[in-house]
């Protein structure tokens, strides 16, 4: 029972990692923690539900579809919205992506109703067993498929151009400009490749269970927790909190009650923010006093 | 504080200089008010009374409504407009005041309107704890936490079901006033709760406590620096946004009859009061009823006219965004400043105004070294990641010297004085000011022990103008100082009687913001001097402004020096140290590498080979020093 749970834990754990390092990519950058990411996962969940009802396609190969047509939107918010408030107050882009998840949960009840909905392809509910224990299909072909993809992003991030100046213009922008990294668009890629990836990761949540438009909230809460976790910007800290949570929730859903699993992820941000603001691989760097 | 309190300028009586020329711009703001005044108060009065005008449902509706609204933003506004921390949380206070309210008078009994009180209790204790959870966030870490505490609370309403009722909702008594009187309580009842959290705002406004809060939001690190409790002045900021809203919630909540999780907890109430405070105007004190009452007509043209549900969504999401990016001021202070813009059309700035230099007897002799250290570190350690900052830093600083503190770049002097005064915690080692161990303290306890700094890059509070700047600094932390008016007559004296030791008088009234760097030095060490302090730490003072400039601090030093100031200067302008400083401090790798007079250190060949390299060729000294 314990082990089958930490299985789970584990699998569902792996696509959190998925979801979370675009977020912490982004806060990386660009220092802006995008509220929307949750409203964008969700989004990629409703367009794979919609390739899949409509053109009969497997979710799994929807991924590529749902992760360009997110691409394509994030770059598109990045330069109507996001531009504008990059230089501005952390408060500021806050405030501005909070309204912004809002403003796509409308708008997403718009297109596809308010009503839940599920992406059931035939291996929904089978499973493939090791001996006594058992791996639910869908959790451990988005498991795979969301390995499979961070893996893809990694090599993007280390062994490209553009990954390089993603990562100089994380660590110092003013120096990534000096030597000639064009700022403004490495951040519009950079907020693009994390909706892309949110909408990968929408395409695999949408195989986990119904969602509605609503559902945003929950995962935004869900990333917020595991980035605070793991320490902002830092992906493998995101990896492991991600793990964390997915096993702590398996862990409550079975042994306390699934009604109070979403308050983990709760709790995990206020004991986190109250004792080690910093996250679990965040190190706490001089703070210059001239900012 | 007291009034009679000399200036630190023992020496040299100031002559006052020339009266500010802002107060003509002052005289027509207040005139533009006064033409306001009528048409505004009679709206306020028309909306206040509506119930007793018009029988209209739906009109009074909308104003109870908005008035929950209102009541909600001024409160936000207290903590995100003056305070700088953008709480999503303001919703969950509302929710938690309908639902002391509704369990009271069903399951105790009881009108809910007596169970208003207990509302507000609860609101403040939850904004209480939520203070202390977050006591160590800022910027997007508060935000998050606000929006858990949100969501947190939903959770335990939908999940407490003995308590709450779950989804299910509580039904609440029917009011049992006569019918013809329907709404009339609800409607009273929100217009005192309104008024009363206006005058708490104005009053905040107008206190020690609300220039605190202001201080906080321009720049917390350096209020700390200049005495202000920030965790104390947070705490009570919390309590005071969420108290009202707690009652206005537990009217709310008896005027619907019912409470559920979905109506009372839900996000889009705490979008809505953001939106208005945003909208309005944050930081005013109008500014977030105005907005409420344009959000709350909004919502109902959504809900009526246009299906409600995802329309509201995307109203008031996309508003936020379009505020956020469109109207960040919102429309009061817009609108403020395209009048102030109008009337100052004629008026030329005071860019490049002349600094008045004042002639002041100079002491003639520099006392001698005291033998007492006023200001020591032992053995200092701190580690950033895998850097030694600072590694076993040791010296002391002389009661009534002007101690130089230098070293190549990198070699941890900001580092130290971030450790001496609180802003950073060092790894291990003591700091001792005055023979008493310092550094279990807040930057805020040792400024009021007399320990004050500047920074290397100037921080003032760019919101303020230089005189609100100058009264900012606080001495010591009471709670009665939270209900002090901010700036006293005597108060204002003396910050102008600083003002003019820097020669900076003409520019009382100018937002710090608007000043030039070496300005800002000059008016950073007027504010740090307002403190009263015994040492005073200087990050480059000479760093980036013109000689002149640099001869005119020199003197002030040499001045406020005589008038028993003990200074520890970091600098990399040696003319400036050399000529000023006795003893100095070398710093190299973190470590003090050389101790002594000017011309000790100039000699030494650690130094030399510090600053240098080891195959420098050493010049016969002198020639450098002024």
């Amino acid at each position: 029972m314990f082990v089958q749970t930490l299985i789970l834990g584990i699998l569902v754990g792996g696509v959190y990692a998925l979801l979370a390092s675009g977020l912490t990519v982004i806060f990386g950058v660009m220092r802006i923690i995008n509220i929307a990411q949750g409203a964008f996962i969700i989004m990629g969940g409703f367009i794979t539900y919609t390739a899949w009802k409509r053109l009969g396609l497997d979710p799994l190969i929807v991924v590529v579809i749902s992760m360009i047509a997110m691409y394509v939107i994030g770059w598109a918010i990045y330069f109507v919205a996001v531009r504008p408030v990059r230089r501005a107050p952390v408060t500021t882009s806050v405030l501005l992506t909070f309204g912004l998840a809002f403003f796509l949960e409308g708008v997403m009840g718009f297109i596809w109703g308010n009503n839940s909905v599920t992406v059931r392809p035939s291996y929904v509910d089978t499973s493939l067993h090791l001996g006594q224990f058992y791996l639910p299909q869908n959790l451990l072909y988005g498991f795979i498929l969301a390995i499979v993809i961070m893996a893809a992003l990694q090599l993007i991030f280390t062994r490209t151009w553009l990954g390089r100046s993603i990562r100089a213009a994380a660590s110092s922008e003013d120096a990534a400009r000096l030597v000639g990294v064009k700022i403004s668009a490495v951040a519009a890629v950079t907020f693009a490749l994390g909706a892309a990836s949110a909408g990968a990761g929408g395409a695999i949540v949408s195989l986990m269970g119904p969602f509605v438009p609503g559902s945003q909230i929950l995962w935004i809460t869900r990333l917020l927790s595991i980035v605070v976790l793991g320490g902002l910007g830092s992906v493998p800290g995101a990896v492991i909190a991600a793990l964390i949570l997915g096993v702590g929730e398996a862990l409550m859903s079975t042994y306390v009650s699934p009604l109070w699993s979403p308050a983990l992820s709760i709790f995990l941000i206020f004991f986190i923010l109250a004792v080690r603001p910093q996250g679990i691989l965040g190190t706490k760097l001089r703070e210059d006093v001239a900012q | 504080m007291s009034a009679g309190t000399p200036g630190p300028a023992g020496p040299g009586r100031v002559t006052p200089g020339p009266v500010a020329k802002g107060s003509g711009t002052t005289t027509a703001r207040r005139l533009s008010r006064r033409a306001l005044l009528l048409p505004v108060g009679v709206v306020c009065i028309l909306i206040a009374i509506l119930p007793v005008l018009t029988g209209n449902q739906y009109y009074q509706n909308m104003v109870i409504i908005s008035l929950v609204i209102a009541v909600g933003a001024v409160g936000l506004n207290i903590i995100t407009g003056f305070a700088g921390y953008p709480s999503l949380a303001q919703g969950a206070f509302l929710g938690v005041g309908a639902y002391t309210a509704a369990i009271g008078s069903v399951k105790i009994g009881g009108s809910p309107f007596y169970w208003m009180v207990l509302a507000g209790i609860v609101a403040g204790f939850m904004a209480f704890l939520l203070g202390l959870l977050s006591l160590r966030t800022r910027g997007f870490s508060f935000a998050i936490i606000t929006v858990s505490f949100l969501l947190l609370t939903r959770i335990i309403v939908q999940n407490w079901r003995g308590l709450t009722n779950g989804s299910d909702g509580i039904t609440l008594p029917l009011p049992y006033w006569d019918r013809a009187y329907m709404n009339w309580p609800f409607h009273f009842a929100l217009v005192a709760l309104l008024i009363l959290s206006l005058l708490l705002a104005w009053r905040i406004r107008r206190t020690k406590f609300g220039v605190g809060l202001i201080a906080m939001r321009e720049d917390e690190d350096k209020a700390g620096a200049v005495g202000v409790n920030s965790p104390t002045y947070k705490l009570v900021g919390f309590v005071c946004s969420a108290v009202f809203v707690g009652m206005a919630g537990a009217v709310y909540g008896y005027y619907l009859t019912f409470v559920d999780p979905i109506g009372m907890l839900g996000l889009l109430f705490s979008v809505q009061i953001i939106l208005a405070v945003l909208l309005g105007g944050k930081g005013t004190i109008w500014g977030p009823v105005l907005g409420a009452f344009i959000i709350e007509p909004l919502n109902e043209v959504a809900n009526n006219q246009l299906g409600g549900g995802n329309i509201r969504l995307v109203i008031f999401g996309g508003g936020l965004v379009l505020v956020v990016l469109l109207l960040p001021q919102g429309i009061i202070p817009t609108l403020r400043k395209k009048i102030t813009l109008y009337q100052e059309r004629k008026h030329p700035g005071l860019t490049g105004a002349r600094i008045e230099l004042c002639e002041r007897p100079m002491p003639a002799v520099r006392p001698e070294l005291s033998p007492v250290n006023i200001l020591e570190v032992r053995d200092l350690n701190k580690r950033f990641g895998g850097l030694q900052a600072v590694n076993g830093c040791s010296f002391g600083v002389p009661e009534g010297s002007i101690t130089g503190l230098i070293g190549p770049n990198g070699s941890g002097k900001t580092t130290v004085f971030n450790i001496i005064t609180g802003m950073m915690k060092a790894d291990s080692g003591e700091v001792y000011l005055d023979g008493k161990r310092i550094d279990g303290l807040s930057p805020w306890n040792r400024a009021h022990l007399g320990l004050a700094r500047t920074f290397q890059i100037t921080r003032l509070f760019g919101e303020m103008t230089v005189l609100e700047n100058l009264v900012a600094p606080l001495r010591d932390f009471s709670v009665g100082q939270l209900n002090r008016t901010a700036m006293t007559g005597a108060e204002a004296a003396k910050a102008e009687e600083l003002l003019a030791l820097v020669g900076m008088t003409a520019y009382r009234d100018r937002p710090c913001s608007a000043l030039s760097y070496g300005q800002r030095k000059l008016v950073e060490l007027a504010q740090v001097l307002a403190l009263e302090p015994r040492v005073i730490l200087l990050d480059e003072p000479a760093g980036g402004i013109n000689p002149t400039l640099i001869e005119r601090l020199g003197e002030l030093i040499v001045e406020l020096n005589g008038s028993g100031k003990t200074f520890l200067i970091v600098e990399h302008n040696m003319p400036f140290v050399m000529g000023l400083c006795n003893p100095i401090r070398v710093l190299a790798r973190g470590a003090t590498i050389c101790e002594g007079s000017p011309e000790h250190v100039q000699q030494d060949q650690c130094v030399l080979e510090a600053y240098l390299g080891g195959d420098y060729a050493v010049e016969p000294k002198g020639e450098a020093v002024a």
